[in-house]
């Protein structure tokens, strides 16, 4: 045994573990897998609870277990959950494209554009989102009642969409920007040179570098409506109109309506739109396609 | 085509000062100009103005006599090849070499025919279909020339194209970049800060230092001629060997007495109304004689021995600590801290205005 223990050949670029090393690395184990408990015991108890036809109004961990799909179908039956479902998708798509749009332009012109006021205005993104969106509920409700003055047929939902797009936009030119500083100029240059124009250049030559980077703007600000409670608690008033969050909240907070395994089966299916996106968005997001552009 | 610059300038926004001013250039249709210079001389400037990627703040470009300053870069029948070879990296190497046609609505056909012919000559056949990540440098470097031949540009462009190779690649590709120069019958403009890319290469060279054009000629008089002090330390390789002094009675006087020298007659002319003044004297390594003479001698110590084969760089001190370099033959014996004799082949001295720093004879 020990013959053969001596002719295996140490592969490792690691110097070999000492005793105390093998305890730290036992150690870490046991701090990830902890971790790891915690973060996957309640996703457990979610889709264990929610087809669990023996739970009743308030979910009890531990009572007796038979599957069905009884809290489903109270969901689709007894609440607006379908409502809730189109109108976040409606918002997050609507949100996720305004943002695209527009941060692709932003992104790009302060990456390559030198102008007047270009680092001011620059700074200002910066230090205004230091201010927390509560903060601005204020200015939303003043400018809400402005624009329905003077566009009745804006409804308090695209309202929604502005303030996410707003928020999203302004992020996401930083993200954009660096990611578009380290692209060569001299790439821009040459499709110059080659017959692009401005708009080209963008098109033909920068988005799909940095598509990868445009995936990511895209899934953060499809995901930001499904997980915001705060603006449309406030800003939405009829329950038809809710999001799936202020929507299921209603099953948990009011006494009436009590249903905390309708919750969690909400919950469950709340995560189906974004993982299809996600799934969908896969390829684009492997990134490190730009390198090999310049000298490698 | 005939690529002229007329009293050129360009200052960058935000700058106090011009980056380059007054460049008058006349570089004639299927001349291979090169463009030389320490690095922030403003070369690539130059070139990038050229190319209509920066613009011109005075003076005129002209293509075979028409004005080109406000032509945009792709209506300039150009084709430019970047130091850092700027290949589209989402696009495969046909792609890369196919977007300038495709950009000006070439037929099909057309397009495949050109790229083609341009993987034919630059031997990049076989990964026309990879992308630029998963080939190599060298070949990278094909693909960029690729992209520009397809176009069958008037003026070819080229920013420093050989800077990111190897030696044994770049000293290839040298070769190459002029046979290809040959082929495509077009005015090609070099810029480097490389003096023996400039030599082998150039049927011209334009050197610049500080924005101000210090030489433009064939590469053989900027060895054998240099205009002035900063030529002469830019060219050549040892740098030239440049001693201060003083003419009296048209001998020159080397500062700390370390040597003197009786010039020809023709240089004599030549240095009289400097007589009394500073002048400067540059000697190419290669142009000291080994042995002893009555006159224009240097006695000298061995500090150190380059040996590069064919021949060997000495590396040498006066008594008073000042160096100088001299080559000699591979076969000469000579050892390190030995004292020799040697003196000035006369024919190969330069005289500069130590004031003006130009060359006097």
């Amino acid at each position: 045994m020990k013959k053969i223990k001596s002719e295996r050949l140490y592969l490792s670029d690691r110097p070999p573990l000492t005793p105390i090393k093998v305890v730290l690395l036992a150690i870490s184990y046991v701090l990830l897998l902890l971790y790891v408990f915690i973060v996957l015991w309640p996703l457990a108890q979610i889709l264990i609870t929610s087809f669990n036809g023996n739970q009743e109004a308030y979910i009890i961990i531990g009572g007796s277990y038979s599957f069905s799909f009884k809290h489903f179908r109270y969901l689709f039956e007894e609440t607006y959950f379908f409502n809730w479902v189109i109108n976040t998708i409606v918002i997050a798509v609507a949100t996720a494209l305004l943002t695209l749009f527009v941060v692709s332009f932003t992104g790009y012109a302060y990456s390559r554009y030198r102008f007047k006021g270009r680092k001011a205005s620059l700074m200002a993104i910066m230090l205004i989102q230091i201010i927390p969106t509560f903060a601005g509920i204020t200015a939303f409700y003043t400018l809400h009642s402005i624009l329905s003055a003077i566009m009745p047929w804006f409804s308090r939902q695209m309202f929604l969409v502005l303030i996410y797009a707003g928020g999203g936009i302004a992020s996401n030119t930083f993200i954009l920007k660096g990611y578009i500083d380290s692209i060569s100029p001299e790439l821009d240059d040459a499709a110059r040179i080659d017959g692009c124009g401005n708009f080209q250049v963008y098109r033909l030559i920068i988005m799909p570098i940095v598509r990868p980077m445009l995936a990511i703007i895209a899934l953060w600000s499809f995901i930001g409506p499904f997980l915001d409670y705060l603006m449309p608690s406030i800003l939405l008033s009829d329950p038809k109109s809710y999001t799936l969050a202020t929507g299921l909240y209603t099953l948990i907070t009011d006494q009436y309506n009590m249903h905390q395994p309708v919750f969690a089966a909400g919950g469950l299916l709340t995560a189906l739109p974004i993982i299809v996106l996600f799934i969908a968005l896969q390829n684009q997001l492997v990134s490190g396609l730009s390198s090999g552009a310049v000298k490698g | 085509m005939r690529v002229q610059l007329v009293n050129i300038g360009k200052k960058y926004e935000g700058r106090e000062n011009f980056t380059i001013r007054n460049i008058d250039l006349d570089i004639a249709s299927r001349d291979f100009c090169v463009i030389l210079g320490p690095s922030g001389c403003g070369k690539s400037t130059l070139l990038r103005m050229i190319a209509g990627l920066n613009s011109i703040t005075e003076g005129d470009l002209l293509f075979d006599g028409k004005r080109m300053n406000k032509v945009e870069p792709k209506d300039r029948d150009i084709a430019m090849v970047f130091q850092s070879y700027a290949l589209y990296p989402h696009m495969t190497v046909y792609d890369n070499m196919a977007f300038s046609l495709k950009m000006r609505k070439e037929r099909k056909h057309v397009i495949h025919e050109r790229v083609m012919e341009a993987a034919e000559v630059l031997q990049i056949k076989e990964y026309l279909y990879s992308k630029p990540s998963e080939i190599s440098g060298g070949q990278r470097q094909r693909v960029a020339l690729g992209r520009a031949m397809v176009r069958k540009p008037a003026v070819f462009l080229m920013d420093e194209p050989l800077s990111n190779l190897d030696a044994k690649l770049r000293e290839h590709m040298r070769v190459e970049l002029v046979r290809l120069h040959k082929s495509l019958d077009t005015t090609s403009i070099y810029v480097t800060h490389d003096q023996t890319e400039a030599m082998t290469m150039a049927t011209k060279i334009v050197l610049l230092n500080d924005g101000i054009v210090q030489q433009v000629g064939a590469p053989s008089t900027f060895y054998e001629k240099p205009a002035n002090l900063f030529v002469a330390g830019f060219i050549g390789s040892p740098t030239m060997n440049v001693f201060h002094g003083e003419m009296k009675n048209g001998i020159f006087h080397a500062d700390g007495g370390i040597f003197t020298v009786e010039p020809r007659k023709e240089d004599a002319d030549l240095l009289r109304p400097y007589e009394g003044k500073r002048v400067a004297l540059g000697i190419r390594s290669e142009r000291f004689i080994a042995g002893e003479q009555e006159k224009n001698g240097i006695t000298v110590v061995v500090d150190v021995i380059e040996m590069l084969g064919k021949e060997q760089l000495l590396y040498c001190k006066f008594s008073n600590g000042e160096e100088c370099v001299i080559s000699e033959p591979g076969y000469y014996e000579y050892a390190i801290d030995e004292t020799h004799h040697f003196h000035f082949d006369l024919e190969g001295l330069h005289f500069f205005d130590e004031e003006t720093t130009l060359r006097i004879n």
